[in-house]
């Protein structure tokens, strides 16, 4: 435990601001990868390391003050870069540390340092981060990341930054609930088989909502997600009949015009008797023929709609950010204060025992070089070293305790190990 | 006391009304919908005191009773139907019911005889039931047409952000329908029942602007509930009907109304 107090906090990364989406793609580890990039960086100093790992970022936390640990990380980075800068790994990312370091977790356990402010998955992301890691954590992340989870709940509970929806996927499922109420239960048609339209897809499912169908040119991809979903791959030619019995169409095909039109899916929507239709059109360009819109139950809207939802969210999420960050400030406060005084009393005790064998053999040599002194004598010179003593250690232990109490026990504690010679500690 | 309890819930319906309309007014706070709740609960306590002490004969003894209903209504459609935004509607609706009440005059009333009494109060209990169902049909189909326009214009501001989802309003709608059907029925049924027994003949003692008036909310209610029931109509085609029914049935009781002024009764 004193090992790790011994060091400091850091983390190392890089992440959506920092780097292009094409670097993080290669900087991103799965799961089965972070066992073995940690036992790199262990095995280069640092005493224990969280690897999280999202399409945003890749940050490692660790407890260490050796560079090559550092050094490991970057090299470690920079092996997966095809052509790497000049800089290496270290161009793309950012070293926090201490107080600042903690501060930054427990931002991104909250949604505050997220592409899209206030998501909610990055707490799924930390919880599973700390999991993968948590063999090789140690006390002192292990703690953090514990931490950074209650951050990130009671950001999201005391404050509306997790409210509204943020993202075109999920601003989709918002409105086709506000035609609906709830979406479970409700049956989905999938026009397209990419990235965005599988996004989307999960999105509607951890609504509730069955996707039956996933339409597309090419079926491999189609009966992937089909089958991730529990749904059937069809053609996009035999999608159109559906258009009479599904309750929402998504519709994102790389088609560069609108597949969707009145001539194909007109006549099959009047077959609803005035049942709402959603069709949420995710395409640049654009899926659906907008004469598609004037039908009546049918309510279309396309990326722009989408963005301006989310838009909007974000605009109610970015006025919680005051009160969020007040949470993560006390936060801060209150792991700081554990994490520094998490050594001052074993240090204090060091001290004060090295201290003490030093005064005894002083104390040894001046009886011997006074020659015969009276039992009272004896006495009192020993009780003038141990006072001396005392008095010495006095100032140093009251502001060691204060400073840690305010969080600022570490840099005291490291000065004092380095200034009576504690180090290395074992 | 019966004028004081009416505007201790008129203050309350009022503040509620102020909490449920500050949305629009850019306002956020986190404890202004347990006050919109609790407004209206402590409202309609005061209400039914004052309602136990007066006899339903005239005018405003009836506008207070609808203005009750509507709220018991409001709170039933918030708690089991998540149809929150339905007290954009009757909460000032009923505010303002009460207010016309108080302004109407709301005494104890002459004393009916001990046997009529159940009759009547059953009566206009139902009728004013049934009446205040169809008003909430009216609200929910209101409600619908509004979120329908802003939906197919893809507008996404306050009434977007603050109204229920369509299939909810369109849902609420129904209920409201065939509910408020069978105790208007029952209303007009005991109505001519009180006129056989008390007053001879077949009942038709009662007034002719009274009975006009309860056969035609009869027909246009059974109307709306046909077309949605039997001929299965729902969404924007249903509301419109609602609302045309509804509208109907207001202007003609104004148009009596007209024709035969006065505070003493109802109609």
């Amino acid at each position: 435990m004193t090992d790790s107090v011994a060091m400091s906090i850091k983390v190392l990364g890089v992440n959506h601001r920092t780097a292009p989406l094409d670097v993080r793609e290669r900087f991103a580890h799965g799961a089965h990868e972070v066992p073995a990039a940690l036992a790199r960086v262990i095995a280069a100093g640092a005493s224990g390391g969280v690897l999280l790992s999202t399409c945003n970022r890749t940050e490692f936390y660790l407890v260490s003050d050796d560079e090559p640990a550092l050094e490991t990380v970057w090299s470690l980075l920079g092996e997966r870069l095809e052509a790497a800068p000049s800089g290496g790994a270290r161009t793309y990312g950012y070293i926090v540390r201490d107080r600042d370091a903690v501060r930054h977790l427990y931002r991104v356990s909250s949604g505050l340092d997220s592409m899209i402010l206030g998501e909610s998955q990055i707490q799924g992301q930390v919880r599973e981060a700390w999991e993968a890691s948590r063999a090789q954590a140690g006390p002192v992340l292990h703690r953090l990341f514990q931490t950074a989870l209650h951050v990130g709940s009671r950001v999201r509970t005391e404050t509306g930054l997790g409210m509204g929806t943020a993202s075109a996927a999920s601003a989709g499922v918002a409105v086709a609930g506000k035609i609906f109420g709830d979406l479970a239960g409700r049956h989905a048609l999938i026009l397209g088989a990419g990235d965005m339209a599988e996004l989307a897809a999960t999105c509607l499912s951890d609504q509730g909502v069955q996707v039956t169908l996933v339409a597309n040119r090419t079926q491999e991809r189609a009966r992937a997600i089909a089958e991730r979903l529990g749904g059937r791959a069809v053609s996009l030619e035999e999608a159109w009949v559906h258009f009479a019995t599904t309750d929402i169409a998504l519709c994102s095909t790389a088609a560069p015009h609108a597949v969707v039109t009145w001539e194909r899916v007109g006549p099959v929507i009047a077959q609803r008797r005035g049942r709402p239709l959603c069709i949420l059109d995710l395409a640049v360009p654009r899926d659906v023929d907008p004469a598609v819109a004037q039908i009546e139950n049918v309510f279309l809207y396309d990326v722009d709609d989408l963005q301006t939802v989310a838009a909007q969210a974000t605009a109610r999420r970015r006025d919680e950010v005051p009160a969020a960050e007040r949470i993560v400030e006390e936060e801060t406060d209150l792991f700081w204060a554990w994490y520094g005084g998490l050594g001052v009393v074993p240090t204090i005790k060091e001290l004060r025992a090295r201290l003490d064998q030093l005064r005894a053999v002083e104390l040894e040599r001046a009886l011997r070089q006074l020659g015969t002194l009276s039992p009272e004598d004896r006495a009192r010179v020993e009780q003038f070293s141990q006072s001396l003593m005392n008095k010495f250690l006095h100032q140093p232990t009251l502001a060691l305790k204060a400073a840690a109490e305010e969080g600022r026990g570490y840099g005291l504690l490291d000065a004092l190990r380095r200034l009576f010679g504690m180090e290395p500690h074992e | 006391m019966i004028v004081t309890l009416h505007l201790i819930a008129l203050t309350l319906y009022a503040l509620a009304t102020g909490l449920v309309l500050a949305p629009f007014m850019g306002y956020r706070g986190t404890t202004s919908r347990a006050l919109a709740i609790a407004f209206p609960c402590a409202g309609a306590a005061a209400h039914v005191v004052a309602l136990s002490q007066l006899t339903l004969v005239g005018l405003g003894p009836a506008l207070s009773m609808l203005a009750f209903c509507l709220v018991l209504l409001q709170l039933a459609s918030e708690r089991l139907l998540r149809g929150s935004a339905v007290s954009f509607f009757t909460s000032p609706l009923a505010t303002g019911l009460v207010g016309l009440a108080v302004l109407s005059g709301l005494s104890p009333g002459t004393e009916v005889p001990a046997g009529r009494n159940a009759w009547l109060i059953l009566h206009v209990a139902l009728s004013v039931l049934g009446l205040a169902l169809m008003a909430l049909a009216f609200i929910a189909a209101a409600l619908y047409l509004l979120q329908f326009r802003e939906l197919k214009a893809r507008r996404f501001g306050q009434v977007f952000q603050l109204f229920p989802p369509l299939e909810r309003l369109d849902h609420l709608n129904r209920i409201a329908l065939v509910a408020g059907f069978p105790a208007l029925t029952l209303g007009l049924l005991l109505a001519i029942g009180y006129g056989a027994r008390f007053s001879g003949g077949m009942g038709l003692h009662v007034a002719k602007a009274q009975l006009v008036w309860g056969l035609f909310t009869w027909v246009v209610l059974g109307w709306a509930v046909w077309v949605r029931v039997v001929r299965h109509w729902g969404g924007r085609r249903a509301a419109l009907a609602s609302i045309a029914g509804f509208s109907a049935v207001l202007l003609v009781y104004v148009a009596l109304k007209l024709v035969q002024p006065g505070a003493e009764r109802f109609l």
